[in-house]
């Protein structure tokens, strides 16, 4: 009998007719649509229900390359929020299924890098962080007006990545007080080029920085703040131009300490992690032009589950110390 | 060059970035599990799932031995839906016309030879495991497994039976061989028969064998003989058929030598049959069968490794496939489990074997790491998976209620990522959820559907949407468009939306008003003049009434104070809010005003008059 091998198939490939290298690609919150945003200064929308791609929409009002694009939650309508090297942040919306600009943020001196929407149980705001260092929230205050709160100098250098933390307390599957609505506080973390990991917390209005994260040697590129499955742990990763991916936990539902494991040293700068929708499993892309899936295994380490290589139909599935001999 | 990776709700994305460009950059859609868009597979999927269900309400109380054989008959349930999904593939497989893509053919010639292999596997591990076969009885299982997967066998002795000579058929010593091999003796004995008719000479030999493989013991583990007792009869038959050989009794047929030196287990006889045995496990039953026939459970281990070396040889080494039988036979569940959680590309088989093991308490607590033993962290994969595809996220939502400890947070992490195509579906998704108490998610959906409804200008549907998400604030914003539109057109859309909302009416004010004014109008409409002035009043007392509307309000008065029934009290407060409103909006058309105070000083001498009529 023939080996069993594990499979991945490509089920669609999308042209995007970007005129330029894209930055990101995000599906919605449903799988039917996908944004592109690239260097040629513009965020595409494509259908891609039932493995078609349809373009929707062609977003022009960057100056410069647009870095991310962001969906928001879909009980807003839909939302996309996109940031760009033009310093600006641009949120769009849909209205009688046309895309329009909903409203512009040029509060940064320098690139935008990142933005990321927060947990809808608490609104609709995102934060995203900048080149000048700094971060800001951007809170939708219902009539289209926008509140912004900057938190300067958040990263000396600038500031490569944000991520929120779920809307769920850590440990609230365990202990419900029965009727009480838990006390939700809003966190995120960032990532920057002062190869620090900062955690942001929400107090009396104002954002203060909660945590002080050090393990790089380098350039911190991306940060995400994983799903939440009720458990009493936070876990955050955490990539560096260092090479280096870190596992940040904390066991405390008060969130004050927090302790770094590596996942593994790379031999290249990683430039983007992504933890998937239940928070099992890490992916990590490496400058070497590869990504690799990694998982917690049952003693608590991290073993590498999978490797995805450009070319490649097939992802052949590795044991938890062996080396994948292709 | 960097790959970019993202996950998406079910598919993943992968893309090229920071490179020289060549043509324009492309986003590729993954996906992990493209079984679960097989149609016939499909059916595995929803039929297991019924099995699944049902296992999970067996009554804890029941006695372990009854139960033992529930769990032996719905482990032979999950493998008959296993082989109806194999015989439709082969089926579907032979259908494919010659311009049918190679691919997809040999896609659906590997799904046959994986299904072949689940079915392999999952029939050792009932033997050895959930049926747990005692010394005796192991062996005779062992036999019906290899039987069930060698089936090639009977065709072949039917296409020598059925032969015009069959003693001359090619084929024929293979399928005695083939027989004895797998321990059918009756019928071996059958196809012999046709050989000793023609040779009058040599029949005597043929006759010995034929009572040797007639007087072969075989344990009958329902009858009154001990296993021990069966032993020694089986030595003294093993000794006889050792004589013959000893004695040359068969050594003018070749074939027949070939056969006694097999009876007498004499392995590299046996092994030399290894095209008709083809596999390593054959062989280790066939080994046992001839050399010992009342191997205990813990001693199989020995046999089964070193059968498998001595079929392979040196050079090939052993595949998947064999590693998993392996570890069963070491009894080693664990390492079935993981080898197979590693082979095969589907949770599936993993999920459910584990579940019914679990059920069977054949597997210790293996406690991972986020807390979840080993059965519930299978299904939960699987289950995951299944919520990908369009349909089959609903039986999905079975497998989580049966996951104590992740179950339900899961559910409500990936029922959330069902797109609401439809408001049926929507339905759907949302019984689901309220049946469950995930207030959460009812209420992001019900929103979902609202904003929907209100974008497209539904405002009926939006209006019920907000209701059922008991969200004030958009009912509100709804109930105010209702009310905009009634000023522009004169006339109310939705009726039977606002005449029957019951209590929902007071999940804001704004919407009370909304079914009271409408209820007004309908009084009204059914000259119920009294009544609907009454109304109009509370309505203006109890300033739920939005202040944009108060002028309306009065000049929807205005034909009411016409009426002769409305009475001087009516009138007097219809008056005195009159004085309000025209106190608080200093701009109101003059026109209008007079004509309401006329039309109040008109009604209020007509109540005074008929009031003292009746009186006197």
């Amino acid at each position: 009998m023939s080996k069993l091998l594990k499979t991945v198939s490509v089920i669609n490939t999308v042209d995007t007719s970007h005129e330029d290298m894209i930055h990101d690609a995000q599906m919605d919150y449903y799988g039917t649509r996908l944004a592109t945003c690239s260097s040629d200064r513009s965020v595409k929308i494509f259908d891609v229900k039932n493995g078609g791609q349809i373009l929707v929409a062609d977003l022009r009002g960057h100056e410069g390359p647009v870095w991310q694009v962001a969906w928001a939650h879909p009980m807003y309508g839909n939302i996309l929020a996109s940031c760009s090297y033009d310093r600006k942040v641009i949120i769009w919306k849909e209205e009688n299924g046309t895309w329009d600009k909903m409203y512009e943020y040029t509060g940064h001196d320098s690139s935008v890098n990142s933005v990321c929407w927060g947990p809808y149980d608490f609104g609709l705001f995102l934060a995203c962080g900048s080149s000048d260092g700094a971060i800001s929230v951007l809170t939708c205050s219902g009539d289209g007006h926008w509140d912004i709160k900057k938190i300067n100098n958040a990263h000396t250098i600038g500031c490569n990545a944000v991520s929120w933390a779920p809307a769920v307390v850590p440990g609230s599957l365990i202990e419900q007080p029965t009727g009480q609505k838990p006390n939700y506080i809003k966190r995120f973390v960032s990532g920057g080029c002062d190869n620090l990991v900062k955690l942001w917390k929400e107090e009396d209005g104002q954002w203060k920085e909660d945590q002080k994260l050090e393990a790089h040697s380098d350039w911190v590129r991306d940060v995400g703040w994983a799903p939440s499955i009720g458990l009493p742990t936070s876990t955050i990763a955490s990539c560096s131009r260092d090479g280096r991916v870190f596992i940040w936990t904390c066991d405390d539902p008060a969130g004050n300490t927090w302790t770094a494991k590596l996942l593994h040293k790379f031999n290249d700068a990683v430039w983007h992690v992504s933890w998937s929708i239940t928070g099992k499993i890490l992916a990590v892309s490496g400058g070497d032009n590869k990504v690799t899936l990694w998982k917690e295994s049952v003693d608590g380490q991290w073993a590498c589950i999978s490797d995805v290589n450009k070319g490649q139909g097939a992802v052949t599935s590795i044991t938890d110390s062996q080396q994948n001999e292709q | 060059m960097h790959l970019g990776f993202e996950w998406g709700p079910g598919d993943l994305l992968v893309y090229e970035t920071n490179y020289k460009l060549q043509g324009s950059p492309l986003v590729h859609v993954v996906r992990k599990d493209e079984d679960i868009c097989s149609p016939i597979l499909r059916k595995l999927f929803n039929e297991s799932h019924l099995i699944f269900v049902g296992l999970q309400k067996i009554k804890e109380d029941v006695p372990s031995k009854n139960k033992k054989s529930q769990f032996v008959s719905i482990s032979k349930n999950y493998r008959s839906v296993i082989r109806a999904c194999m015989e439709e593939l082969q089926q579907n497989a032979g259908k494919h016309s010659p311009d049918t893509h190679r691919t997809r053919r040999g896609g659906c010639s590997r799904s046959v030879s994986i299904l072949l292999a689940i079915e392999l596997i999952w029939n050792l591990c009932e033997v050895l495991f959930i049926d747990a076969a005692p010394a005796g009885s192991l062996l005779l299982h062992l036999l019906d497994w290899v039987r069930l997967h060698k089936s090639d066998v009977d065709a072949r002795a039917r296409e020598v039976l059925q032969s015009e000579s069959p003693a001359q058929h090619q084929s024929y010593w293979d399928v005695v061989i083939s027989l004895v091999l797998q321990g059918r003796m009756d019928e071996a004995r059958q196809v012999l028969s046709k050989q000793a008719s023609l040779r009058a000479e040599s029949s005597s030999v043929f006759k010995r064998m034929d009572v040797l493989l007639q007087t072969m013991p075989i344990f009958n583990p329902t009858g009154t003989q001990t296993l021990t007792e069966f032993d020694v009869k089986w030595r003294h038959w093993h000794e006889e058929c050792d004589r013959c050989l000893q004695d040359n009794t068969f050594a003018s047929n070749r074939h027949l030598e070939t056969i006694v030196k097999i009876l007498v287990g004499d392995e590299d006889t046996i092994l030399e049959q290894k095209e008709l045995l083809s596999t390593w496990y054959h062989f280790l039953v066939t080994r046992l069968l001839f050399t010992h026939p009342t191997i205990k459970p813990p001693d199989l281990h020995y046999y089964a490794q070193s059968s498998m070396n001595m079929f392979l040889g040196p050079r090939a080494p052993p595949e998947p496939l064999d590693i998993i039988l392996l570890s069963a036979f070491e009894f080693d569940l664990h390492q079935v489990i993981k080898d197979c959680s590693i082979a095969l590309n589907n949770w599936w088989f993993v999920a459910h074997l584990t579940d019914l093991l679990d059920h069977c308490k054949l597997l210790q607590s293996h406690n991972l790491h986020f807390g979840s033993n080993l059965r519930e962290f299978l299904v939960l994969e699987y289950a995951s998976g299944l919520f990908t595809h369009h349909s089959l996220w609903q039986l999905a939502v079975d497998y989580f209620d049966h996951c104590p400890e992740f179950g339900r947070v899961y559910l409500e992490l990936q029922i959330e990522r069902i797109p609401l195509d439809t408001e049926r579906k929507a339905i759907k998704v949302l019984r689901i959820c309220e049946d469950r108490q995930m207030s959460e998610q009812v209420r992001s959906i019900c929103k979902i559907m609202a904003k929907r409804a209100l974008r497209n200008n539904r405002l009926g549907s939006a209006l019920s949407w907000s209701i059922r998400a008991k969200d004030a604030a958009f009912a509100t914003l709804i109930s105010e468009r209702f009310l905009q539109d009634y000023c522009n057109k004169g006339s109310f859309t939705d009726l039977d939306l606002l005449d029957n909302l019951g209590p929902a009416m007071l999940l804001s004010d704004r919407l009370t008003f909304l079914g009271k004014y409408r209820e007004f109008h309908r009084l009204y409409g059914e000259n119920r003049f009294s009544e609907a002035a009454k109304l109009l009043l509370s309505l203006m007392t109890a300033k739920i009434a939005p202040r944009g509307l108060w002028m309306t309000l009065l000049t929807d008065a205005l034909p009411l104070l016409e009426q002769k029934e409305v009475k001087t009290r009516t009138t007097h407060a219809l008056h005195s809010h009159f004085t309000v409103v025209k106190k608080l909006d200093e701009d109101i058309e003059s026109t209008k005003t007079e004509l309401l105070r006329l039309a109040l000083a008109r009604n209020l001498a007509m109540a005074i008059v008929k009031e003292g009529t009746i009186e006197t």
